[in-house]
């Protein structure tokens, strides 16, 4: 039995914010009384990661994935429970700890704006004082790897927005760090440049073994990279496993996709229509009677074509999200 | 040793980054010798009245100004502009970077961002304070000029352990750039000599915020001036101050980091 | 008018609530805008105390009053606008500005406005603590006081449009804090707060008269202290408008200049 390389218990996160009401009589009144209310950030998760593992931690925004994430790193105390990382606490910040692991936040840069990308790379260099011979060799994998070759020596600020998030993730990645977390990586890139950062991401995962968690709350990052996703929401943790065992427990639902001749049919009494175009039927029908529907339409109908497709991922997780609420 | 690397990397970051505008350097050398120049015009206007400034010569306020210019470069050079960053990253969050680093977090929030024009300000307040020295004829002996240093260097000590404490408030209080609008006022009262201002003045500049430590203190050690106990409480001062504020520093990283109190 | 009228009631709610919200801060500002008067108070007292009881024209009990006053004057007048526009152009926050229907100065000069309402009370207490520390003397006049109320909204309107003609700057260059900073220097040597202007040598006043400067801020204050005949006071007047209107021309003309090439580079 492998011991977890990150191992979280109970963990819980609590916040007190300070409340006020809009207009000039609250504003005085804030003066002489403040009132506090209290968030459940992050509230009892467990799971554990295994070395190696490329883990999705999903959630919509506000969920406590960002907060998790800081504990992890070191950079937030939990208010309960215990997290460990490599062994060590994260909170204690020692230097052999934060050597081996690293932090990329999607949309917030730590290389310097008006300088070649390069030159942060020599500061990360000095600062995680890595050996000259390692830092050239990893450098040329990265660079091969994120195809970075003519960014390194333009200044930061010329970089377009996918271009700059390349070569923050390379500074993040010279020290060969063993944990990688990863903050909603690809927000805000366009569709090619996720794909290639996503590709990226599971090549590095590939060849260096090193553990990735990984935040999003786009499905498609954590379809194309992680077989086990850890969902959260509210604080709490909803699942915990294998993509294909998320969409299996909560979907109650199955979609069919009939193409027909005419396209001017009600095929309501199937299912839930949810569109219909030139003869292509969407239907949602209940899962257990999938079946039966299916042997339905075959026979009342001449079909030309005939899907049976899983709900939409973005769905499920909806769905999941808003059972959760139940 | 790796610390000074890492220095030497950020100054040459600092001038990589600035380098570009070449239009910069003739517009900061135009602004210091404005500012130079209005600091010895004013000078030149109040010893139009009188020969004496509460016990000072002219030269002596001048030799004043030029270590005000020197010390104002230096701190302008890294303190200032590294303090201000470092106030801005925790409100924009980068600070988490900085916090994720294998490396003193106070000490790379102090070294992070460098002006080197500030250099220039270094230059032109020594090239004053020689003059005025010179002007002086002013004897300055071997233990005048290492008690200068001395006074310089435990002076510098405890101007950057109050940044340091004072920046360290931007972890419970949000707009905290003001403060540094505080100091810079405060340090304009250093262009004249401490000694002459009004008691709770003086106490203001010497230990609520010590600028009397950095420019009075110094330019009295230069013209053997420099009481032994004022000498005693600078290096006092500074000892505690530095101690002080690194445990402070602690205490802020603690809240921002949500330790429980 | 009365859209116009809302627009500085709204802002002044506004800028006091998150004055409110930040009290530690207007706390600091304050200190800032205190001493420095303070500390010229002090430097020109003890010039007088060492000259017999007098310097220039100023006993050491007129000091006291010239720098009191002049911290008051000075708190109407002031403006930050030339660092928020910095700012502004840089995190790109103009393009909403040129998109309303009014002249972006009007929110400027209602925030200016409304900070100085609140922040006014506040001075007047540390000018009675001033006084009641340093004993001022002052001979004030009754037409003089009335003539400080023009006096002293000219001396905001001017001083308001050449910084904020100045702030326009960050169009053309991106480091305007050398444009900043040189022009603070140089206000706070020809205004009058350094030293009363009729400390300067002759020519060093003519040039000051001559320049906006003086009549931003040492002029008022000349005039309140009482110091001003009825006919310098109305030749004050008469220049502060004309200066007032200078300024206008250039701020009408440098705007636009300013939004054609920010349109033509881009929000």
């Amino acid at each position: 039995m492998i011991s977890p390389i990150i191992h979280i218990h109970e963990l819980s996160k609590t916040y007190e914010v300070t409340e006020r009401e809009s207009g000039m009589l609250a504003s005085v009144r804030s003066l002489v009384h403040r009132t506090r209310e209290e968030v459940r950030a992050v509230d009892r998760i467990s799971f554990d990661l295994a070395p190696g593992e490329v883990v999705g931690f999903l959630g919509p925004n506000g969920a406590g994935k960002t907060t998790t994430l800081k504990m992890l790193s070191g950079l937030l105390y939990p208010t309960a429970g215990e997290v460990t990382v490599l062994g060590y606490l994260p909170s204690k910040r020692m230097g052999s700890f934060l050597r081996q692991i690293t932090l990329v936040m999607g949309q917030r840069n730590q290389l310097v704006w008006d300088i070649p990308a390069m030159d942060s790379f020599e500061l990360n260099r000095a600062i995680y004082r890595i050996p000259q011979a390692d830092y050239r060799r990893t450098l040329d994998e990265l660079t091969q790897l994120l195809e970075l070759g003519p960014l390194l020596r333009k200044p930061v600020r010329n970089l377009s927005l996918g271009e700059r998030m390349k070569c923050e993730i390379a500074a993040a990645l010279l020290h060969r760090p063993q944990v990688v977390f990863l903050d909603e990586p690809t927000i805000g890139l366009d569709v090619t440049m996720q794909r290639r950062i996503r590709d990226f991401i599971a090549e590095y995962n590939r060849r260096f073994g090193a553990t990735v968690l990984l935040t999003s709350h786009y499905m498609a990052d954590v379809e194309a990279l992680c077989k086990r996703v850890v969902v959260i929401h509210h604080g709490r943790l909803l699942f915990d496993g294998e993509l294909s065992a998320l969409v299996r427990q909560f979907t109650a639902h199955k979609t069919l996709v009939v193409q027909l001749e005419d396209g001017r049919l009600d095929l309501g009494k199937y299912g839930e229509v949810l569109s219909s175009e030139e003869g292509r039927y969407t239907l949602r029908v209940p899962k257990a009677q999938t079946a039966r529907i299916t042997e339905q339409l075959l026979a009342d109908l001449p079909v030309i074509d005939l899907l049976v497709e899983d709900p939409p991922i973005e769905e499920v997780i909806e769905r999941v999200f808003a059972q959760e609420i139940e | 040793m790796n610390y000074l690397r890492i220095f030497g990397l950020y100054f040459r970051i600092g001038a990589m980054g600035e380098m570009q505008y070449r239009f910069n350097f003739f517009a900061h050398l135009f602004q210091s010798l404005l500012q130079l120049g209005m600091a010895i015009g004013g000078l030149a206007v109040v010893f139009s009245y009188t020969h004496n400034l509460g016990g000072w010569l002219p030269d002596e306020v001048l030799a004043l100004v030029g270590v005000y210019t020197l010390v104002g470069g230096l701190i302008g050079l890294v303190v200032y502009p590294s303090m201000e960053q470092f106030i801005m990253s925790v409100r924009d969050g980068r600070l988490d970077f900085v916090l994720v680093k294998p490396f003193d977090a106070q000490l790379l929030n102090s070294l992070q961002s460098v002006d080197i024009w500030r250099l220039i300000d270094i230059g032109l307040g020594l090239g004053v304070l020689i003059v005025a020295l010179a002007r002086l004829g002013a004897q300055v002996g071997l233990t005048q000029a290492a008690l200068f240093i001395g006074m310089l260097l435990t002076g510098s000590a405890i101007i950057y352990s109050f940044w340091t404490i004072l920046a360290t408030l931007s972890f419970w209080f949000v707009r905290v750039e003001n403060i540094l609008e505080i100091f810079r006022s405060m340090y304009e009262a250093g262009r004249w000599p401490v000694s002459m201002y009004p008691p709770w003045l003086r106490f203001a500049l010497s230990y609520i915020v010590p600028v009397a430590f950095v420019t009075t203190v110094p330019v009295e050690a230069l013209t053997g001036r420099l009481g032994p106990h004022t000498l005693l409480l600078a290096v006092l001062l500074a000892a505690i101050l530095l101690v002080l504020s690194r445990l402070f520093w602690k205490l802020g990283l603690r809240q921002y980091s949500g330790a429980s109190a | 008018m009365t859209a116009l009228a809302q627009l500085y009631l709204q802002q002044f709610k506004t800028t006091f609530a998150t004055m409110v919200q930040y009290r530690a801060s207007l706390f600091i500002w304050m200190i800032g805008h205190v001493l420095e008067p303070l500390v010229y108070l002090v430097v020109w007292s003890v010039v007088a105390e060492g000259g017999g009881g007098s310097a220039g024209n100023y006993t050491t009990a007129q000091f006291a009053g010239y720098f009191i006053v002049l911290m008051l004057v000075e708190n109407v007048s002031y403006t930050w606008i030339m660092y928020e526009y910095d700012y502004r152009i840089r995190e790109g926050l103009l393009s909403p500005a040129l998109l309303r229907p009014v002249h972006p100065i009007h929110a400027d000069i209602a925030e200016n406005i409304s900070s100085k309402a609140i922040t006014m009370p506040f001075m007047l207490v540390v000018a009675g603590v001033l006084a009641a520390v340093f004993h001022p003397s002052m001979s004030p006049r009754l037409w003089a006081m009335a003539a400080a109320i023009p006096a002293l909204v000219l001396a905001f309107l001017l001083r308001f449009l050449l910084e904020w003609t100045l702030a326009q700057a960050a169009f053309w260059t991106t480091r305007v804090s050398a444009v900043n900073q040189s022009y603070f220097v140089l206000v706070l040597f020809l205004s009058g707060q350094v030293a009363p202007l009729t400390l300067f040598p002759h020519a060093l006043q003519i040039v000051a008269a001559i320049l906006p400067f003086r009549w931003m801020l040492g002029f008022p204050v000349e005039l309140l202290l009482g110091r001003l005949t009825p006919a310098e006071a109305m030749l004050g007047l008469l220049v502060q408008v004309l200066w007032v209107g200078i300024a206008y021309v250039m701020m009408r003309l440098v705007w636009r200049s300013g939004i054609r090439l920010y349109s033509a580079v881009g929000a």
